[in-house]
C-alpha cells in the first residue's frame, strides 16, 4: 500500500474529544487496524488532547487554542501525531503511579497520573518533541502485530 | 455516540447503567449522578457498562472517588464490562478492587 496521510484541525475544547477519536478510528480502520489497536490509539490521543486543553491552553491564557491530528500510515507503523501551540509539556516526564502504587485498595490511592499511564499503555509507541514553538505526542501502533 | 447514565437506589443497592463514552466533557454527568449517591451509603454499587464503549481516566476518577467515599465495606460491582474497558482496568489496578459479572443480580 502506498504511503497514507491525513490531517484535520480541531477547536481545543472537550467537545471536539469525541469527534478526534471518530477521526483516529475511522483513519485506522482504513490501515487495517485491530479493534484493540484503534481503542489504545483513541485511549491515548483522549488522554492527551485532554490535558493539552484542559491545561496546556489555559495555562497559556490562550482561548482559541486549535489541535491539529496528523495520522500517517506507512510501512509497519501507523503513527498519530497530535500537535498544538500551548505551553511546553512533556507528559512523559509527568510522573505515573508504579506497580506499588496500581496495588494499593483505592481507598489509599491518590487519583492523578492515570491519564499518562494510560496513553503510554495502549499504544506500541508514544514519543514527545518540542519545536517551532509546538508540542508534538507522537503515538505508533504496528498493523501487522496482533 | 453520546453519553448517558440511569441511576436508581433502594435497599441499599445503588444501580446505574451506562451507555455510550465516558470521557472528560461527558464525566460530569456521572459525577452528579455519582453525588448524589454518596450521601444514601449504599452497600453495592451496580455498574451496568455493557454498553459503554469508551471511558477514558476521567470516568475512573470516580470510580475511585466513588470507593473512596463509600468505604471499604461498600462493594464495587461491574456487570458485563467490554474487553478494552477490562483492559483498562487491568493496567491501571482497578481490576483489584472491582467485583466483575456477567449479570446482576446473579
Amino acid at each position: 500500500m502506498n504511503n497514507l496521510e491525513e490531517s484535520k484541525t480541531f477547536v481545543a475544547s472537550l467537545e471536539s474529544l469525541e469527534p478526534m477519536r471518530d477521526f483516529v478510528s475511522q483513519t485506522g480502520s482504513n490501515a487495517g487496524l485491530n479493534k484493540k489497536q484503534i481503542y489504545g490509539l483513541c485511549i491515548a490521543v483522549d488522554e492527551i488532547a485532554t490535558n493539552i486543553i484542559l491545561y496546556g491552553y489555559q495555562n497559556s491564557g490562550i482561548d482559541n487554542g486549535l489541535i491539529n491530528i496528523h495520522t500517517i500510515f506507512e510501512k509497519e507503523n501507523f503513527t498519530v501525531i497530535l500537535e498544538d501551540s500551548s505551553t511546553p509539556f512533556n507528559p512523559l516526564e509527568t510522573k505515573i503511579p508504579d506497580e506499588n502504587e496500581l496495588g494499593l485498595p483505592l481507598e489509599e490511592r491518590k487519583i492523578g497520573g492515570l491519564g499518562i499511564l494510560m496513553a503510554k499503555e495502549s499504544v506500541d509507541e508514544f514519543r514527545y518533541e518540542y519545536k517551532d514553538g509546538k508540542n508534538f505526542n507522537i503515538f505508533s501502533v504496528r498493523p501487522n502485530d496482533d | 455516540m453520546s453519553f448517558t447514565v440511569e441511576s436508581k437506589i433502594n435497599e441499599n443497592i445503588a444501580r446505574l447503567t451506562l451507555t455510550g463514552a465516558l470521557d472528560s466533557s461527558t464525566a460530569p454527568i456521572l459525577q452528579e449522578e455519582v453525588m448524589k449517591i454518596i450521601p444514601q451509603n449504599p452497600l453495592e454499587l451496580v455498574m451496568y457498562v455493557e454498553h459503554l464503549d469508551f471511558m477514558a481516566s476521567a470516568g475512573l476518577r470516580i470510580i475511585i472517588f466513588a470507593k473512596q467515599k463509600l468505604g471499604t465495606q461498600a462493594k464495587l460491582i461491574l456487570v458485563k464490562p467490554q474487553d478494552q474497558l477490562i483492559e483498562t482496568l487491568k493496567m491501571t489496578g482497578l481490576i483489584f478492587s472491582v467485583v466483575i459479572v456477567d449479570q446482576y443480580p446473579e
